[in-house]
């Protein structure tokens, strides 16, 4: 691994820790943000140019943005209450590694041992440049783009639904521009 | 070696342009907004040195020329005066947050400078200088992101500011700019959308040409209906002109700003100065042709035909940048609820059909 | 273990980390972050994936699971914001009871 990958990866591992460290949630929102900046740093670096861009604009840019307004207008303290017990805390922490090892072993022995040819030459094929990406997404995968426009369209009128106040009529205000036609 | 030198004139012109070009901003606001508002402004600093001998004394007149231009008022006597101030933190919030959060305010408008070029490619020592710091393929799109990550720097200032008038600034400042980011991008994809690719060293080359024989090719010609939507987008984002309610001095005394002083608040301005040459570039750029000359064209690839191809796109930058300094002082502010319909109720749906009739006339032309 | 691999084991540790998130937390916008987290990491194994197979159809699912998160995340922050209204608590603890 070279060093870049090696500090992003490291940045990635350290704040996604913090995430589920912090007490405070506003900490674990920021740490989750630099989180998400290694991680598009490291579709970089294997090539997904479009991918790294958008990780940032759509991940880093709006779904964080939308987090920490809920945050910030909901006010919130750390976590009242009981705080989870040290042997909770070990045992969970011990399940989860021994999730980590059955999930990572096989699918790590199994890609062990690829010809180093083949994967120079794939290397080189799945460059992720925003025409090759494109070219994909309109021809192999039309019906699928098109299903996910209408995702986004019920969740975004699912949203205003949900988080509008149930005594609140939305309609528009009589000269409610004040001046701006 | 010669790797060497095209790094070092790479980021020569780059900080020319994000700093020397952003702190010279700051001079061009004070001194134009006395010219807007019938006053003189600065011009004490540095004005009336004087020395007994008289080989000095004539050495001192370019540094009193300055004096009374207002130069060392702002540029000297500003920072330092910001930098001797007592550097304030809240308390009952986070020392590191408050700190970082001009950095992170800051940096992305810096790192949006990569990816615009700022001359044609010319050949020098042998070598093909591409005179823009990183080639990347998804050019506008990196400067989208960096747009919306310069947000956070606006929610962690106001949220470690730790009180109402910093958090309600911020929130304000931070639903602004979101909300100003859509009409941006879908301007961005118009752009695309004609040109063919997302890189923007290939859409200024497509700028080049002259369409019918005798109008240039220009973003203009191609998307008016853009370039104004762009430029009401763009000033609400760098929070510049009638858009600035967040940090106004009268409303919310000062919003997001209230709890910085000293360096953190002149990087701050120092930032919004830079965010104007960006949004100043962006413009020349994607719309005006960046350095081409209308009807004239220079040889390829010669290292004078570039210089003179980034004196043509500095006259181009410096002219938005002024244009943004007189809208800013000769139209008043925006409430914030008709900033928000601006935005949502006008112009992203004007956004939206001009994004829909150039994806038609594209495909049908 | 060669580069690519390399990958595929962070995209696991960082899948464990945010399930382990997932059982430790109670407050309900760190539960959601942490669900983030997770897809992330399958974010990483898909492009890295791609990168072993050599076709860009790993960084499309890549694509359309960036487009679901968004949509997930605006309807979770609803929900949230809904809960918080007849609870004024996002601790999930809290909303445990049925009304009664």
């Amino acid at each position: 691994m070279s060093f870049m990958e090696f500090v992003l990866a490291a940045i990635g591992i350290a704040s996604a820790v913090g995430v589920v460290g912090f007490r405070n949630p506003l900490s674990s929102a920021f740490s989750l943000i630099l989180h998400l900046l290694a991680i598009a740093g490291l579709y970089a670096l294997l090539g997904a140019h479009f991918l790294a861009v958008s990780q940032v604009v759509v991940y880093a840019g709006a779904i964080m943005v939308l987090v920490l307004f809920v945050l910030m207008l909901l006010n919130l303290k750390s976590e009242s209450g009981r705080r989870i017990g040290i042997v909770r805390s070990a045992l969970t922490v011990g399940i989860g590694l021994v999730i980590f090892l059955s999930i990572s072993a096989p699918m790590l022995a199994q890609f062990a041992d690829l010809p180093q040819a083949t994967l120079e030459q794939n290397m080189k094929a799945s460059e992720g440049g925003v025409k090759a990406i494109g070219e994909l997404l309109y021809s192999q995968y039309m019906v699928q783009f098109e299903l996910s426009s209408l995702v986004l369209l019920v969740g975004v009128v699912g949203a205003v639904m949900l988080a509008k106040r149930k005594n609140v009529q939305l309609m528009p205000r009589e000269g409610g521009m004040g001046g701006v036609k | 070696m010669v790797e060497l030198l095209i790094l070092l004139l790479k980021v020569f012109l780059v900080m020319n342009l994000a700093l020397v070009l952003g702190s010279t901003c700051t001079w061009l606001e004070r001194k134009g907004s006395a010219l807007i508002q019938d006053r003189v402004g600065a011009n004490r600093a540095g004005a009336f040195i004087y020395s007994e001998n008289r080989f000095v004394n004539i050495l001192l007149v370019p540094l009193r020329m300055a004096g009374w231009l207002g130069l060392i008022n702002t540029l000297l006597c500003d920072s330092l005066k910001g930098i001797a101030k007592e550097d304030f933190i809240p308390e009952g919030s986070s020392k590191f947050l408050h700190a970082m959060a001009p950095v992170v305010a800051v940096l992305p408008i810096m790192l949006a400078f990569a990816v615009l070029p700022l001359a044609p490619d010319f050949y020098a020592w042998g070598h093909l200088v591409h005179a823009r710091v990183a080639p990347i393929d998804a050019g506008i799109l990196f400067v989208l992101a960096m747009g919306s990550v310069a947000v956070y720097g606006i929610a962690l200032a106001g949220w470690t500011g730790n009180n109402k008038f910093s958090i309600l600034g911020s929130l304000r400042a931070v639903a602004q700019m979101i909300s100003y980011e859509l009409p941006m991008g879908l301007v961005f994809v118009s752009l695309i959308v004609i040109y063919g690719s997302l890189d923007v060293y290939t859409m200024v080359e497509k700028q080049q040409e002259l369409l019918w024989g005798v109008v240039p090719a220009w973003g203009v010609v191609y998307q008016p209906v853009g370039f104004v939507v762009l430029l009401l987008a763009g000033m609400a984002e760098t929070k510049r002109g009638p858009f600035d309610l967040p940090e106004a001095e009268s409303e919310l005394t000062a919003g997001y700003f209230t709890e910085y002083s000293g360096m953190k608040f002149l990087l701050f301005w120092l930032g919004e100065f830079c965010e104007i040459a960006l949004f100043a570039l962006l413009l020349a750029l994607l719309f005006f042709g960046g350095w081409d000359i209308p009807w004239v064209t220079l040889p390829e690839g010669v290292w004078w035909a570039a210089l003179i191809g980034h004196a043509v796109l500095m006259a181009k930058v410096i002219f938005f940048c002024v244009l943004q300094i007189v809208i800013r002082w000769t139209l008043p502010r925006f409430r914030y609820d008709q900033l928000m319909n601006l935005g949502w109720k006008m112009l992203l749906p004007v956004a939206l059909v001009n994004l829909v009739i150039t994806a038609v006339a594209k495909v049908l032309l | 273990m060669d580069p690519i691999t390399s990958y595929l084991g962070i995209a696991c540790l960082l899948f464990t980390i945010g399930g382990i998130g997932l059982c430790l937390r109670r407050n309900a916008i760190v539960l959601f972050m942490c669900v983030e987290m997770m897809l992330n990491a399958v974010n990483l194994a898909f492009v890295a994936f791609s990168k072993i197979h050599g076709n860009l159809d790993g960084q499309v699912a890549v694509f359309f699971v960036m487009v679901i998160a968004a949509a997930e995340s605006a309807i979770g922050l609803a929900i949230i914001l809904s809960v918080f209204r007849s609870v004024a608590s996002i601790e999930t603890t809290d909303a445990a009871e049925l009304k009664w």
